[in-house]
């Protein structure tokens, strides 16, 4: 009875963010705000992708910056050569202006060879080169870390470690290939998305409805993933690693194959980023990027996919709307950080898991009878 | 060769004065404590507004800030910590709660900010220690180049190494927290006061951080997240030189020290810290428990 | 009779020390064996070794004539070896059912698992070893919830369910009430003849109520095989056990 009634309310939230998502422009008139609040739905996405892994699989990922600007750059490639900083020297062959200032003197005006590395970018002047590549390249990347971390059983507080390493490494990496990355700068002046000949230019309602769209869609296939068996198998190696071994499954594919799926959610997320954003930089490597993601998802409960991403929604808009003065910015962080250890001291489960609570407190009551409810409630049919 | 190495030595006496305390805290308790950064900015903050309005200079912003940190570390302990024994992951996330919070704490002058009222060397701003000058001129010895300050440095924390030695391994209460290191439950049923030791524990290896800061702050732009990149380092060392091991920790700075110094002579400085990060990942990757370690908690 | 598990001449070596030590013994398809032995002799190893958490450094294991010798967990697990912990090792965060369920798959692989609700014939299962393991009352019961026993007989269950042929069963009844133990005998005398089982056991009492046949190790060796009646008259037996006050 009451699992029926937290089944119904799981999906009744499903259902109202999707409404209030796709209906959004109805309310919002004001176009820098639709562009600010989808880049906050990309946050979701992102909250979305470390519940899923560390929630679900029990892999607290610290360096998911990694695969988030990874898919940045690369769709961030594709744009830059489509902007007109890339054919300011008048030739029809487009080459990004930052490779010009960086080039030896005498080089070839030509991507081929104007900078040393400058040759990866051919294939991206197609723009679908650069949009496949922002999800395939993040992939490829979790399989080779994921396949290495999870043979070897690395566990825990480890793969936290490795993965904020990693994330390190590839910031500094993209800061010293300046002739290839433009370094600290990032990619900036980027031109717009174009998908059949229309121009999705970032401050635009269609432009919001990608996003939006993704956002949505992206909610619903993680919700299906973790529905499914190997979502319940995933779970089970969270909690024993060791059973689900004694059960014939190796545990190993199933972490890979979530930590892959969680990465390539992040670099579509980096990807739609820099369609509203306009651009790709180093800070995506931050750590406190990073770790802002899994602040996200704990405060909005780390076990409940739309509960993460509601969290890093949240926790954006309102960041957003005390962002007029310095100061009160300044305090804002103050109290993220207070709310923060409040939440990991006294509520693990986050705000999703406060709502459960709530809803079964108030179950309990109307029924008066029965007081195993809260006892009873699903962590996994969310 | 012997400036390569003494540059790497200098990074090496950094890097294992911040790993020191860590070390301790991570080794003994299990904790990650993610806002150990902040305790040595606390540490470089003290040391500047001791000069500006204490007028005291290095040697007595040490101890001074050695008991601020600890006090502070004292206080995340009784506060925080103390409620997430046994839940590593936990710490570090809460711990890096504490980090936003002590970075916001000296960005807005602890909320001084608010009232209009402003201290001179607290704030967003950048800020910086004074270092007497006889301590910033090289001078020759058999022909080497000796810089004063990186030798004092080198001094104090081959001093603050010996002095933990001693303690962990010397004193009543280092048994304490060596039997806590191995087995808190049992140590717990022998009748050490687990908590006492704990945040005693936890209070030296914050002091350690507010030294590191004081000195850090000899050579590097003072601000509220100056922290931030020292923490990520400090336990990489402790890490790779495996939890809860003294010797580890202090032959993983040297190690990773060296490293960083050799690479950045022969390329850059972002290629050396990238080469440590590859060797780190590596090394987890092949012994996940460090390069000394014995099994604890 | 066919053989379910071979063990020839296993052995394992830590460092200078034999945990188990050219121990060899054959269990028959759909046998009961009870594996005795003072503490030390090597039992919960010989389980590691059956089951793939310890690396053999000798000998061979085979599960009905294939060579399961070193394998990794999760294959020897697929080719039909259950395994039950000492500590009772749930799934504590999913529910009863949920536990079932991720025992339940025959697919060990993810992208089969990739579907969702339970084909008919896996609840049919499941709720045939609901029926046995008397867990009805509790199925939405998050498994860290559990009593002790509860959790032992869940544990029971997901290797019934997962349907192995061969089950090892280390201290079933550890920690169990005097009810709790001898509801887990009805569970697995139910078992016998359709699964072969081996249990490692100290409750004498339970060991009577429900071997056939014993095997006794003593320093990771064989010291004697037989049943039971023979083996507490056997004066080898009696001496190894001289420590712990003898068989009781």
């Amino acid at each position: 009875m009451s699992n029926r009634i937290f089944i119904l309310g799981d999906r009744a939230v499903y259902a109202a963010f999707i409404i209030i998502v796709l209906a959004l422009p109805l309310l919002v008139d004001d176009v820098f705000w639709l562009n600010r609040i989808a880049k906050y739905l990309v946050f979701g996405m992102l909250g979305l992708a470390i519940a899923l892994s560390w929630g679900y699989a029990g892999i607290l990922n610290l360096g998911q910056g990694l695969f988030f600007g990874l898919g940045a750059y690369m769709i961030a490639m594709s744009l830059k050569l489509q902007s007109y900083t890339s054919l300011q020297q008048g030739s029809d062959k487009p080459i990004p202006d930052f490779m010009l200032w960086n080039a030896e003197p005498g080089a070839p005006t030509d991507l081929c060879c104007i900078t040393p590395g400058s040759w990866l970018w051919i294939p991206f002047q197609a723009q679908w080169f650069g949009m496949a590549m922002a999800v395939v390249v993040p992939v490829v990347f979790a399989l080779i870390i994921g396949s290495t971390i999870f043979r070897l059983r690395v566990s825990g507080v480890y793969v936290a470690i490795i993965t904020l390493a990693l994330v390190l490494l590839a910031r500094l990496l993209f800061i010293d290939l300046q002739p290839v990355t433009n370094g600290f700068n990032g990619l900036t002046d980027l031109g717009w998305l174009t998908i059949a000949g229309i121009e999705f230019d970032p401050f635009m309602v269609a432009t919001y409805y990608i996003i939006a769209v993704s956002v949505c869609v992206v909610l619903l296939l993680s919700r299906w993933l973790i529905s499914t068996r190997a979502g319940l198998i995933l779970q089970s190696t969270r909690d024993d690693p060791n059973r689900s071994r004694y059960l014939g499954y190796d545990v190993a594919s199933y972490q890979v194959f979530f930590f892959t799926v969680s990465a390539g959610i992040a670099g579509f997320a980096g990807m739609l980023f820099v369609i509203v954003s306009e651009f790709a930089t180093p800070t995506y490597f931050d750590i406190a990027f990073s770790i802002s993601m899994v602040v996200w998802a704990a405060v909005g409960g780390r076990s409940s996919l739309i509960g993460a991403a509601l969290g890093a929604i949240l926790i954006n808009t309102i960041e957003a709307s005390v962002s007029e003065s310095e100061m009160f910015q300044q305090a804002w962080r103050l109290i993220i950080g207070i709310v923060f250890v409040l939440v990991v001291l006294y509520m693990p489960r986050g705000l999703a898991g406060l709502a459960r609570d709530v809803l079964a407190r108030v179950v309990a009551l109307s029924q008066r009878t029965g007081g195993k409810d809260s006892q009873s409630s699903h962590t996994a049919a969310e | 060769m012997f400036e390569v190495l003494f540059i790497g030595l200098s990074l090496t006496s950094v890097l294992l004065l911040i790993a020191l305390g860590l070390s301790i805290t991570y080794g003994a308790m299990g904790v990650i404590n993610m806002a150990h950064g902040e305790l040595v900015m606390i540490g470089a903050y003290t040391a500047v507004l001791a000069g500006i309005h204490l007028g005291f200079n290095i040697f007595l912003s040490l101890p001074l800030a050695f008991v601020v940190a600890a006090l502070v570390g004292l206080l995340i302990e009784r506060v925080v910590i103390r409620r997430l024994y046994g839940r590593i992951i936990d710490t570090l996330l809460a711990t890096w709660g504490v980090a936003i919070i002590l970075q916001q704490l000296i960005r807005l002058e602890f909320g001084l900010t608010f009232f209009g009222i402003s201290i001179e060397g607290l704030g967003p701003g950048l800020q910086n220690m004074r270092v007497p000058t006889f301590m910033m001129e090289p001078f020759d010895l058999m022909g080497l180049s000796i810089q004063p300050y990186r030798t004092f440095i080198l001094c104090v924390t081959i001093l603050l190494t010996a002095l933990t030695w001693y303690l962990v391994y010397r004193t009543a209460i280092g048994v304490q927290v060596r039997a806590i290191m191995r087995n808190p439950q049992m140590a717990a049923a022998c009748g050490i006061d687990v908590r006492r030791v704990s945040a005693l524990t936890f209070a030296y290896g914050s002091g350690l951080a507010g030294v590191a800061g004081v000195l850090l702050a000899g050579f590097r732009t003072v601000m509220p997240d100056m922290g931030a990149t020292v923490v990520v380092d400090g336990f990489l060392v402790v890490v790779v030189g495996g939890v809860g091991s003294l010797l580890g920790t202090i032959l993983s700075s040297a190690l990773l020290g060296q490293i960083n110094g050799i690479v950045s002579v022969f390329s850059n400085d972002i290629i050396a810290r990238a080469v440590v990060f590859g060797v780190v990942i590596a090394i987890i990757l092949w012994r996940p428990r460090g390069l000394f370690s014995f099994k604890s908690r | 009779m066919k053989a379910a598990l071979t063990i020839e001449g296993l052995e394992v070596d830590f460092g200078g020390f034999k945990a188990v030590d050219s121990m060899t013994t054959v269990i028959d398809d759909g046998e009961l064996r009870v594996i005795l032995g003072p503490n030390g002799a090597g039992k919960t190893t010989l389980m590691d070794l059956i089951s793939g958490k310890t690396a053999a450094t000798g000998g061979k294991v085979h599960l009905f004539g294939r060579d399961i010798t070193n394998r990794p967990e999760h294959e020897i697990a697929r080719a039909g070896v259950g395994r039950k912990f000492q500590i009772p090792s749930v799934f504590r965060d999913l529910s009863v059912l949920q536990n079932l369920e991720v025992a339940v798959s025959h697919e060990p692989r993810v992208f089969r698992n990739l579907r969702l609700g339970m084909s008919r014939a896996d609840r049919k299962r499941i709720d045939e070893v609901i029926d046995l393991t008397g867990l009805g009352a509790v199925l939405d019961t998050l498994a860290g919830d559990l009593s002790h026993g509860q959790m032992q007989w869940l544990e029971l269950g997901m290797l019934i369910t997962q349907q192995s042929k061969v089950i090892l069963l280390d201290e079933p009844t550890a920690g169990m009430t005097q009810g709790e133990t001898s509801k887990t005998a009805d569970i697995i005398l139910r078992l016998k003849g359709t699964h072969t089982i081996l249990v490692v056991e100290h409750d004498m009492a339970f060991v009577r109520k429900i071997a056939e046949k014993v095997t006794v190790m003593h320093l990771g060796k064989l010291l004697a095989e037989g049943p039971m009646q023979t083996i507490e008259a056997d004066p080898a037996v009696r001496d190894a056990y001289l420590g712990s006050g003898g068989l009781h």
